[in-house]
């Protein structure tokens, strides 16, 4: 069996013969995806650079922002239309590269794109703009004088490739703002934005020159070449990578950088009577099976609280069963030996603390494991891929201290709590570090307009041009006739 | 346990054994252990794994080799064993694994037969040279005992260790090299992996190298564990072979463990990595580390490994080194690091090491 070839990138003007292709080795050995990555030279990065720039100029920031919302709003329908021959291509490439079951990079994209059609991108570009025409044009300010927002002449992307279709977040903020945009993949997801880019032509030909889709070796010269191009770069990756590229990163040049993330769910007493309990443990359950844990929002830890019929224990169980019968629906990907041997490890360590003391209990089958623990566990990192841990505390309040040792790496807390608690624990949680509170079910699907990471999307990306009212003033004076 | 040594060393002593005398030995250790080892018993309850349910080796619960840093792993109390062996910690700080032996006489008997065979060649004596401390010095070192072993037993008189509490003694160690060289004798240099980089480094250094007669013989084991710098194996008998004047077919390495009391052997290192082989008394198996269960032929595993000279610990262990089935041994391709995460999601180990930062 030979296995198929997928060429990426997205090079407008160059000629693919004249540039180096990477080959990429993806997919299981059972079902390989070989992916050629275009490897350009610095003259050619240069160019293609020169060419996005030119491009944008012509056709993106002479838009009007409502007029880019529509073209997107075309593209996301086009990859929600099940016969669309893009989105036909992203459901059979997507698990091939990623190794994801099919059906999860099914569902997962459905929810994920309907966070890009027109009116949720309204209200994206309303989240960051109270008046979004700033983008087109000056606007009048209330205390005098006038404001416009200028996106980048160039924003370069370094995508990873945790989660699939990840790069869309930044590749549609960056056209929301008129920049003109050059995208690196990640080795291990090259799809997605090769084939956003080469449907974005489609749907709006004039754009086919604004954005390009290239790859480099981590650290690369390419990698200077392209940050020394750019007015932002925006990068997402492991902590370390991120330290390399900053260092490649003129200091004129602004840097926005997401880095790793560490997430968990807390469950209120509130949430637990027998009756509410179930629907609470499946949501949760969801969180954990999506994406199998591999996203920055996906939750390692749950605190759950004691006193409630459903005790923390009977939660673990819940969860734990509720997993299983996830494993039907949404399967887990394969893990390679080394993942495996990883989450071998972090089981093995519970195993033997319960051996030692009867305050944990695993539970579980080999796909996927609950561990139990009586006592109040800090926030740690788990081994992904559906292992997750359950503590029980006395009070949610208790969790701030658990996770205080976090705090630089807090980002999403899954919540199930009764509405008098919700602000308090809010004030608490964004205290600690965190900087998204969602319902369980939800953390892996944040709404249109969240503050990543608790940044704007769209603001960190612009520069705001301010004609201060004493110009105005002053202008008056100079007008040919006379007042 | 006495009557149990006995057989051990009369199954260790015998030319060859059959699939069932293997089995039954491996069966009666596995329900020794279980009845008198309880941290061990959970552990198979724990997996739905008792004497009553295990029927082969095969099937017997691999412990992970972290539990001999977690659990104490042995039939008889701890402060009545005659020697502990502990690893280096070179992996958790200072959370060391220990392995308790009542006796050394199994130990003794696994490593004395296995080192005669593929060690030694026939040779009843040679000259050594010893490239680490003394059993004095490490008294918990299983290496440095088996050292002492091979010393003690298949070394000449003029042999010697050239490792002390004050580091390499080189130039000793060329004088005994050259007078090697001169007389035509064989001579044996054994140690640590990383010793040799060192001491290859401090020949290199003063520009000196060495010619020993036919017959001689290197053994490295352990690898560098970041005591040296990390050689690529294929440079490492390169660099061997070109210091000593001796060929990387004579160039052996040693794979053993603390955890285990029989040690593996390949036939020299003329092509890397070479294939390890086993002694009748350990058989290993290729296994997926979360099910247990072996991988399909050929295919990388993690590597389990029976030895029924662990009368006292666990028969089964499960390492944290990667192999793959060759003929009737394994090759060895490193061990199985943490995955790299992906992307911005945080895994275990960069979470370790952001947590250290």
């Amino acid at each position: 069996m030979t296995a198929p070839i997928f060429k990426a990138g997205y090079l407008p003007g160059l000629n693919h013969a004249d540039v180096a292709w990477h080959r990429l080795s993806l997919g299981s050995p059972h079902a390989p995806l070989l992916v050629d990555v275009p490897q350009l030279s610095a003259a050619q990065m240069t160019v293609l650079a020169q060419r996005v720039q030119h491009a944008s100029h012509s056709h993106l920031k002479t838009m009007h922002v409502s007029d880019i919302v529509r073209v997107l709003d075309m593209a996301t329908a086009r990859l929600l239309d099940p016969r669309d021959a893009y989105r036909q291509q992203l459901e059979r490439l997507l698990p091939q590269a990623t190794g994801f079951d099919a059906e999860m990079v099914r569902l997962n994209l459905n929810a994920y794109l309907q966070t890009f059609r027109g009116l949720q991108l309204q209200r994206f570009v309303a989240e960051d703009f109270a008046n979004p025409k700033v983008l087109d044009e000056f606007q009048p300010r209330t205390q005098g004088g006038w404001t416009r927002a200028f996106g980048p002449e160039l924003l370069v992307h370094v995508w990873a490739g945790n989660v699939p279709a990840l790069p869309m977040w930044s590749f549609v903020s960056g056209l929301l703002v008129k920049a003109g945009s050059i995208g690196k993949v990640s080795s291990a997801e090259p799809v997605f934005a090769t084939l956003f880019a080469r449907l974005l032509a489609e749907v709006e030909p004039r754009w086919a020159d604004c954005f390009a889709v290239v790859w480099w070796p981590s650290g690369a010269a390419q990698e200077r070449t392209a940050f020394a191009l750019a007015d932002v770069v925006l990068a997402y990756g492991g902590n370390e990578a991120l330290q390399a590229m900053q260092a490649h990163v003129p200091v004129t040049t602004r840097f926005l950088p997401h880095g790793h993330k560490l997430s968990f769910g807390m469950v209120s007493a509130a949430a637990l009577s027998v009756h509410k309990a179930p629907g609470v443990v499946r949501q949760a359950a969801l969180d954990v099976a999506r994406y199998d844990q591999q996203g920055c929002y996906s939750p390692h830890v749950f605190y759950v609280q004691r006193g409630a019929p459903v005790s923390p224990k009977d939660f673990a169980q819940h969860l734990a069963n509720s997993l299983v019968g996830l494993q039907h629906k949404l399967p887990r990907r394969v893990l390679s030996l080394e993942e495996a041997a990883q989450v071998g490890a972090w089981r093995e360590a519970h195993e033997f603390a319960s051996l030692n003391d009867d305050s944990t209990e695993l539970s579980g089958t080999g796909l996927s494991t609950v561990v139990y623990s009586d006592h109040p566990l800090p926030l740690t990192a788990g081994p992904l891929n559906r292992h997750v841990l359950v503590v029980a505390v006395d009070t949610l309040d208790e969790v701030l201290a658990l996770i205080a040792p976090q705090r630089d790496y807090l980002q999403t807390v899954g919540l199930a709590a009764a509405p008098e608690e919700l602000l308090l624990l809010g004030e608490g949680l964004g205290k600690a570090g965190v900087t998204r509170i969602c319902a369980l079910g939800a953390m892996t699907s944040p709404e249109a307009g969240w503050h990543h990471d608790g940044r704007f999307s769209l603001l960190d990306l612009v520069r705001m041009v301010d004609i201060e009212a004493s110009t105005e003033r002053e202008a008056e004076r100079f007008t040919p006739y006379e007042v | 346990m006495n009557a149990l040594v006995s057989e051990l060393l009369a199954f260790i002593a015998r030319p060859a054994v059959s699939d069932d005398d293997f089995n039954a030995l491996a069966l009666r250790l596995f329900a020794h252990q279980f009845e008198h080892n309880r941290p061990f018993q959970k552990f198979c309850q724990g997996r739905g794994k008792t004497p009553r349910v295990v029927k082969s080796w095969q099937d017997i619960p691999a412990v992970p080799i972290n539990a001999f840093k977690d659990l104490t792993l042995s039939c008889v109390a701890p402060e009545t064993c005659a020697r502990t062996f502990m690893t280096s910690g070179t992996t958790r700080g200072d959370v060391k694994g220990r392995h308790f032996h009542p006796t050394m006489s199994v130990y003794d008997a696994s490593m004395l037969r296995n080192f005669a065979q593929h060690v030694m060649q026939g040779d009843a004596k040679l000259r050594m040279g010893l490239l680490f401390p003394t059993e004095v010095l490490m008294p918990n070192s299983s290496l440095a005992h088996y050292l002492a072993l091979a010393i003690d037993h298949f070394g000449t008189p003029d042999s010697a260790y050239y490792l002390d509490e004050n580091g390499l003694r080189t130039d000793a160690l060329c004088e005994a090299l050259q007078h090697a060289q001169d007389s035509g004798e064989p001579f044996a240099l054994l140690g640590a992996s990383y010793s040799f980089v060192h001491l290859m480094d401090a020949l290199q250094a003063c520009g000196q190298t060495f010619q020993l007669p036919a017959g001689s013989r290197l053994l490295d084991t352990g690898g560098f564990k970041g005591q040296s710098r990390e050689v690529p194996m294929d440079a490492f008998y390169d660099q061997l072979s070109a210091t000593f004047g001796v060929s990387r077919y004579q160039c052996l390495n040693m794979y053993g463990m603390t955890e285990l009391s029989t040690q593996f052997y390949d036939a020299g290192n003329r092509h890397v990595p070479s294939v390890k082989r086993g002694p009748h008394w350990i058989r290993s198996r290729l296994v997926d580390p979360l099910t247990g269960q072996d991988v399909a032929a050929g295919e990388r595993g993690i590597l389990a490994h029976t030895d029924l000279a662990n009368f006292n610990s666990v028969v089964t262990i499960l390492t944290e080194d990667v192999g793959q089935a060759i003929d009737d041994g394994f090759v060895l391709l490193g061990r199985a690091e943490g995955a790299q995460a992906k992307g911005c999601s945080m895994a275990v180990d960069n979470f370790l090491k952001a947590a250290q930062a």
